[in-house]
């Protein structure tokens, strides 16, 4: 559901934004529990892990035993909450969990295709995909399993061709290539990071030079070793798996979020700061990202580089970028986000706004409207005081009704334009009290 | 929004040689006719108080380098409305926007992004000092970044710019007493320094807001131009 619906639906809800490291640190214990009995667990998202349980079966005698002592594990540092799906392939066994209830909730899939065939054809992939499979009247994955493959590739191309093979039981053949060259990139630091913020800033960089050589070589990891060294010398790794290839910004989230719950998750932390960095790729693609016409890999990298350094100056909090979106106010037509973050509208850009601030918009407007000193007589702006100085008004707009969100306490006021000899000014009277909501400069 | 330049109307402090006034015209297809640009590597300097519109200005500037790459802007005060450089036509993804008060991380911002942006407008804080500047104005030749200086408080050291522009008066038309709304802005400003070929030159600026949501490229901007005076 889209914000502006559920605001429609209920006014008072309030938005919180995920945060990824905070679940990571809630979710690390879990999949260090699961750790201990079984090795190689692969973290997709907080969350969601990939467990290869081909030896363990074996080791603990059974699928039943296994799945019993990892239940056990799980209730013992999580407590309940939680879905197992035991299949040949993830894709399967993820939503085998999803379908898992009882108690234990545990699902073991018997057989793959028969266990998909059943399965929506909304869990095929794409929204636009999905509406075309529905649109041909096809509902199920096990209906699009039974038309012949090459058919699917000649009307769906690669997309379709992914779908076909997830609903055949075949997940993703990964394509491992053997590269001449030694890729896993690496840090040491003295003296050791004791901030994560450094650590994230350095990961981010040791991304952006592991993608810039994969790239050379036309490959993208689909999955990461995240190593990290402390000080006191403990070693702890993770593998992440992803179901597309990662690209620098994924890797240098998902070893953010990593580090974030080694360091503030249930543990020993990382004693006496982090001494050396490692992230190693594996399950690499045969094709990266395909260049735009023109694109310049290395200037992009070289820009990317400098803008994480003046990260590192000013602050993760203030270099920003912008994107419009819907709103009467200046302020409101602009959602920022983060330089490196995906951006985030909030309100619908195409929706008519009636009693919008007309353009040309004011080029600088306060976070905070600022008090502004109007000389009135007579109900008309006569002059203005910037700074220790007064301004004659030479012409004005308005007055502007604008009714504010009343079920949250927000009073009415009345915008003007004011001009003067020193430039052109957007402000606001509410309350018995002039505010400087722009500045036309 | 566009901008257009419709009247060069006199000159100042004419270097010896120049070309007079009345040489200036449409059909010689001059570049002074267009909006003073500056190549990759060069220093600008843009003057003038708060709404006598040198940041728009500044702006403008900026979007032709936006099609080579990204831009950043440096802003000490926190209040630039990232929707007026949309308007002059920076893609939204291709600007990046500094915070920084500090007058010490300030010189180290700028030089950081001067190191990957196509070009940098930075306002320039009380304080910071003319060594700092001069650095600055030497790293951007030197790694072909332009740089675009605002001083919000005081001046440039002289001799770094290679076009000063400085506003001197503004006015504004759409509005009445309590009617309309303000649509169209003319400036007047001066132009000096080493792109201006040792001439300072007075230049009138109109720009039309009559469609906050148009983008208008610097380019296309440029042909509307026309002349007098």
């Amino acid at each position: 559901m889209r914000r502006g619906e559920a605001e429609g639906i209920c006014p008072l809800v309030v938005t919180v934004e995920r945060d990824y490291s905070a679940e990571m640190i809630a979710f690390e214990p879990v999949v260090a529990a699961i750790e201990d009995l079984i090795p190689n667990v692969e973290v997709v998202e907080p969350g969601l892990v990939f467990v290869p349980v081909g030896g363990a079966v074996g080791y603990y005698g059974g699928e039943g035993p296994l799945v019993e002592r990892v239940v056990k594990e799980i209730d013992r540092v999580a407590g309940t909450g939680f879905r197992i799906g035991l299949a040949e392939g993830p894709f399967a066994a993820k939503h085998a969990s999803a379908a898992a209830m009882g108690d234990p909730p545990v699902y073991l899939v018997e057989d793959d295709e028969a266990f998909l065939a059943s399965l929506d054809i909304a869990t095929a992939g794409r929204e636009e995909l999905v509406a075309t499979f529905r649109w041909l009247g096809i509902t199920t994955l096990g209906e699009l399993a039974r038309f012949p493959r090459s058919t699917v590739a000649s009307r769906f191309g690669t997309a379709g061709l992914n779908a076909h093979r997830l609903a055949s039981g075949r997940d993703r053949a990964l394509n491992p290539r053997d590269l001449p060259v030694d890729l896993i990139v690496s840090e040491r630091f003295s003296p050791p990071l004791e901030d994560l913020e450094q650590a994230a800033f350095v990961a981010r960089s040791m991304a952006g030079r592991l993608i810039e050589t994969l790239a050379s070589f036309g490959a993208a990891p689909f999955r990461i070793v995240v190593e990290a060294e402390a000080a006191d010398g403990t070693v702890r790794s993770r593998t992440w798996l992803s179901a597309d290839p990662l690209d620098d910004r994924a890797i240098a989230d998902r070893v953010r979020w990593q580090l974030r719950a080694w360091i503030d998750g249930v543990g020993a932390g990382i004693r006496g700061g982090l001494v050396a960095l490692r992230i190693e790729p594996a399950h690499l693609s045969g094709t990266g990202r395909q260049l735009a016409l023109g694109e310049d890999a290395r200037a992009a990298s070289e820009t990317h580089r400098a803008f994480a350094e003046t990260q590192a100056i000013v602050g993760r909090d203030e270099l920003l970028q912008a994107h419009p979106q819907g709103g009467r106010e200046p302020g409101e037509r602009v959602a920022w986000h983060r330089w490196g973050e995906e951006p985030v509208t909030r309100r619908d850009l195409e929706a008519p706004w009636p009693g919008r601030v007309p353009g040309p918009s004011p080029t600088l407007v306060p976070p905070e409207p600022q008090p502004f000193h109007i000389e009135w007589d007579g109900g008309m702006p006569t002059r203005v005081r910037l700074g220790s100085r007064w301004v004659t008004v030479r012409s004005w707009a308005g007055p502007w009704r604008r009714v504010g969100r009343w079920w949250r306490g927000e009073e009415t006021g009345d915008q003007y334009q004011i001009v003067t000899s020193a430039g052109a000014f957007l402000c606001e009277v509410r309350g018995g009290q002039t505010w400087l909501t722009g500045i036309y400069d | 929004m566009s901008y257009e330049l419709r009247a060069m109307s006199y000159e100042q402090d004419r270097a010896p040689g120049a070309v007079s006034g009345t040489d200036w015209g449409l059909e010689t297809g001059d570049w002074r006719l267009d909006l003073p640009s500056l190549a990759p590597g060069q220093v600008g300097v843009l003057a003038g108080e708060a709404g006598l519109g040198m940041t728009r200005l500044g702006l403008v500037m900026l979007s032709s380098h936006a099609r080579a790459g990204s831009v950043a802007y440096l802003d000490v005060r926190g209040w630039l409305s990232p929707v007026a450089a949309w308007e002059v036509g920076i893609e939204p993804e291709r600007l990046v926007i500094a915070r920084c008060r500090d007058v010490v991380r300030w010189g180290k911002a700028v030089a950081a992004l001067l190191d990957g942006a196509a070009a940098v407008l930075a306002e320039v804080p009380a304080g910071a000092k003319d060594a700092s500047i001069r650095k600055l104005a030497a790293l951007a030749r030197n790694r072909g970044t332009t740089l675009l200086l605002r001083p919000l408080d005081g001046t440039v050291p002289a001799g770094i710019a290679h076009l000063t522009l400085e506003a001197r008066e503004i006015s504004w038309s759409g509005a009445g007493d309590g009617h309309g709304r303000i649509d169209r802005r003319t400036t007047l400003l001066t132009a000096s320094g080493k792109t201006m070929r040792g001439m300072t030159r007075t230049i009138e600026m109109e720009d039309d807001g009559s469609n906050a949501v148009r983008v208008v490229s610097g380019v296309a901007a440029a042909e509307t131009k026309s002349v007098a005076g």
